[in-house]
């Protein structure tokens, strides 16, 4: 079956549900197996916490992940140690999180496993960084949008999206909500010396003018924009905002007068937190979001079965979604049978 | 007394500690929890240890101290787990797994210091240990609870294994089986911490060794850049040659000016400082105190030479000491911590005592008399004191140091606000003169202050 080849050739790779139950643990697992049969060495960690047992929510099954023999897998101190698996600990992290330290280790043998990881970025860049020196050919990230995490998925090279009923039981709802995270994963990165600037700023809303000096608005955070309109194009039409991206924002933004001159740039698209129709309708108004850091988006996958019990038609989602994204899509279901 | 709680007492220390390149934070919590020494063989113990790295770094052999940085970097604090074991709890995998890595390292700085044929400090043996959570023998810092420690470990998990492969694996079984293997596991744990409890005495004086080697090579590295010095322990006496603040010095450098290094002899005394404003008597006070706890402390000393008395204590008075909350003033505050002195000279107490501007929030009359005082029962009971004041009128029997400050000589109008420091001789020199200089007019006009006010003072002096 598909794709594992075209991913084979990636360092990192994240996989990212839409929604929970939208079938990510399956395509995980999937990866994983087929990964696995070709004789990569694999690391597996999450951003997140991942492997519940049971939804909490919904009281559906969850598939906790199947960690393969010699695959290498990094987890927290406290989950470690609830392991069914016996694996050898390799390294343990000097920093901590909410559940303690984390813990590399190889499989001894083949079981499944709770995985939790880094809670940021830096956490997750050293790790990845770190796998080169036992031997991994490919790091696999797994994360869901719906959780909230300072670690992106664009810190890996690519990424597969995880959908499904779960989002909506309506095909071409489905497709309209799949095709807005398609299209922020998309939007394009900032150029090279502009991303250098911001990289490291943390804090704030700036405003970047056409010789990348940038300034800094004062502005703690984008729900006070009302307050400011005034002082918001003082330096510039590019505005640089740290944290995250409102409705507010967006509609704020797109009734100004500067609205075809204005960019916004953020870290990536995690940032974003708007519904379709603000977002584009601040594009169509003229406005323009670029991002620091964006990935590959490599493969979709489809799990035709909601939480709910109801089933869609396979097909008939699996050629809407291809006909409007135009990439290979997957039903997790089939591919794994 | 400990380190941590003299650092947030003195800037000049925090500026020097926050330089030691420490690579393990053994190393840094060994470093924050030593303690004043007041015995000179400690102090001279110390001392050797980073006179023998800086030998080595200054040989053929100094790649030795990059090699050792860089195992010492990878040191793992085990601090918490040897504490564990001592009372007997049991070891779980991660810990065990810290446990053998810093074994390893341990070893493997051994041996660093094996093939250079130079030790530094005695790093214990610790193979005992490494043998038993490495009953393979592989040498790789890894762990985990290995077949070889129990055959019916083995035998279980091979039963896992088999069932698994199966068909239709029964889960009932299957959770019996893990049931049964975290049972074995654990008491393996159980009898490898055991085992490892009776090696601790070497376990603990290899974690306090590596946090010493790690102090020391950080100590000898500051010496070299800073340009310290080892001090000499002397009985009765201090005496210091080019004495400087590392603090200073580097503030003054970013803005291209020097720092201009003091001469200066202490000994059962007191010692007065006087000078014109600006003329860095605080600073002497100030690097005095630094020098005297980093001595005791163990380091080299910013100084091209110096010879030090140990003290027991240390007393300063400098600053503004008023204190709001407990409704005390400047003065009131001052006083209290006067008494303390005084009460330590009268016990005879091997002190050292440094007071900026004694009595210097009260009038004239009366500060002056406090200071004569004070002085006296400093003389009196040999007691190492330095007072700096500007009050005239100071008691003959007392030493008196002078900083040279302006030059006569210079014309007006070539020094202002902004180049004055340039022009100030940071020097001290015995003053046998009874009168303090006056040269606050000179120095008030020359920083451009409004000229009624220097007119009318001279005229007030005049009647």
């Amino acid at each position: 079956m598909p794709f594992v080849k075209d991913i084979e050739n990636y360092k990192s790779l994240s996989i990212i549900g839409l929604e929970k139950n939208t079938g990510k643990t399956e395509c995980l697992n999937y990866v994983l197996s087929r990964l696995s049969d070709s004789g990569k060495t694999i690391a597996l960690t999450s951003i997140g916490i991942d492997g519940e047992n049971k939804d909490q929510v919904k009281q559906t099954h969850k598939p906790e992940i199947d960690v393969y023999q010699g695959m290498i897998f990094v987890t927290s101190e406290l989950h470690y140690k609830s392991r069914k698996l016996v694996s050898e600990i390799l390294d343990v992290s000097k920093q901590s999180t909410s559940l303690g330290r984390l813990v590399t280790a190889k499989a001894i043998t083949t079981d499944k496993v709770m995985i939790s990881g880094p809670a940021n970025n830096a956490g997750l860049i050293d790790i990845i960084s770190n796998m080169s020196n036992f031997g991994v050919d490919i790091t696999i990230v797994d994360g869901a949008l719906s959780r909230k995490s300072l670690a992106s998925p664009t810190v890996t090279e690519a990424m597969i999206l995880a959908t499904g009923a779960a989002l909506s039981s309506n095909i071409t709802q489905l497709v309209f909500k799949t095709k807005y995270v398609y299209d922020l994963i998309a939007l394009s990165e900032t150029e090279n010396q502009t991303k250098e600037i911001l990289f490291n700023i943390r804090d704030g809303i700036w405003a970047i003018d056409n010789n990348n000096n940038i300034t800094d608005l004062n502005i703690s955070s984008v729900m006070m924009i009302e307050r400011v309109k005034d002082r918001l194009f003082e330096a510039g039409n590019r505005i640089y905002v740290s944290g995250a991206i409102t409705d507010n924002f967006l509609n704020f933004l797109k009734n100004q007068k500067q609205i075809k001159e204005t960019e916004i740039i953020v870290r990536d698209f995690t940032r974003i937190f708007a519904q379709p129709e603000v977002f584009y309708s601040y594009i169509k108004r003229g406005g323009k979001i670029k991002v620091l850091q964006k990935t590959k988006l490599v493969a979709i996958t489809i799990n035709p079965v909601s939480p709910d019990g109801y089933i869609l038609n396979s097909e008939e989602l699996k050629k809407a979604l291809e006909e409007k994204l135009g990439l290979p899509v997957y039903d997790v279901k089939k591919i794994t049978n | 007394m400990l380190l941590r709680n003299i650092i947030p007492l003195i800037n000049s220390l925090r500026f020097m500690v926050e330089r030691l390149t420490l690579q393990s934070s053994l190393g840094k919590r060994f470093l924050l929890d030593s303690t004043f020494m007041i015995d000179s063989k400690s102090i001279n113990n110390e001392l050797n240890l980073i006179d023998s790295v800086l030998d080595i770094l200054n040989s053929n052999n100094k790649g030795l101290i990059n090699k050792l940085q860089i195992k010492l970097m990878q040191i793992r604090d085990i601090n918490g787990s040897v504490n564990r074991i001592s009372r007997n709890m049991v070891m779980d995998d991660v810990e065990l797994f810290e446990i053998k890595s810093f074994a390893l390292i341990s070893k493997e700085i051994y041996d660093l210091q094996k093939q250079s044929e130079i030790e530094i400090i005695n790093i214990p043996d610790l193979s005992t240990i490494i043998s038993i959570l490495d009953p393979n023998k592989s040498n790789i810092p890894s762990f985990y609870i290995y077949d070889i420690y129990s055959a019916d470990l083995a035998e279980v998990r091979n039963q896992i294994k088999i069932e698994k492969a199966k068909e239709n694996a029964d889960q009932h079984t299957l959770n019996n089986l893990h049931l049964k293997s975290e049972a074995i596991e654990s008491s393996v744990r159980e009898d490898l911490s055991k085992q490892i409890k009776e090696h601790i005495t070497e376990l603990l004086l290899a974690v306090n060794n590596i946090a010493h080697l790690d102090l020391i090579i950080a100590k000898a590295i500051l010496a070299k850049e800073m340009s310290l010095t080892k001090p000499i322990l002397s009985d009765n006496n201090w005496e210091y040659i080019e004495m400087f603040n590392p603090q200073i010095q580097d503030s003054l450098s970013k803005q291209k000016r020097q720092f201009q290094p003091v001469d200066i002899t202490l000994d059962n005394s007191i010692c007065f400082i006087t000078g014109a404003n600006m003329a860095g008597k605080t600073v002497i006070l100030k690097t005095l105190a630094l020098c005297q706890y980093l001595a005791q402390f163990g380091f080299f000393v910013p100084s091209q030479k110096a010879k030090i008395a140990i003290v027991n204590k240390i007393m300063i008075s400098i600053g503004d000491e008023q204190s709001e909350e407990q409704g005390l003033s400047s003065f009131a505050s001052e006083m209290l911590k006067i008494n303390d002195m005084v009460a330590a000279s009268q016990n005879k107490e091997r002190v050292l005592i440094l007071i900026d501007e004694l009595a210097r929030t009260t009038n004239p009359v009366e500060g002056r008399a406090i200071v004569n005082a004070v002085a006296n029962i400093f003389l009196n009971n040999k007691t190492t004191s330095v007072i700096t004041t500007h009050y005239s009128g100071l008691s003959k029997q007392c030493r008196k140091l002078r900083v040279k400050g302006l030059d006569k000589e210079i014309q007006p109008g070539v020094i202002n606000k902004n180049n004055i420091n340039d022009y100030i001789d940071y020097r001290l020199v015995e003053d046998e003169a009874g009168d303090v200089p006056h040269e606050a007019l000179r120095i008030a006009q020359m920083l451009g202050i409004n000229q009624n006010i220097i007119d009318g003072a001279k005229s007030e002096l005049n009647k």
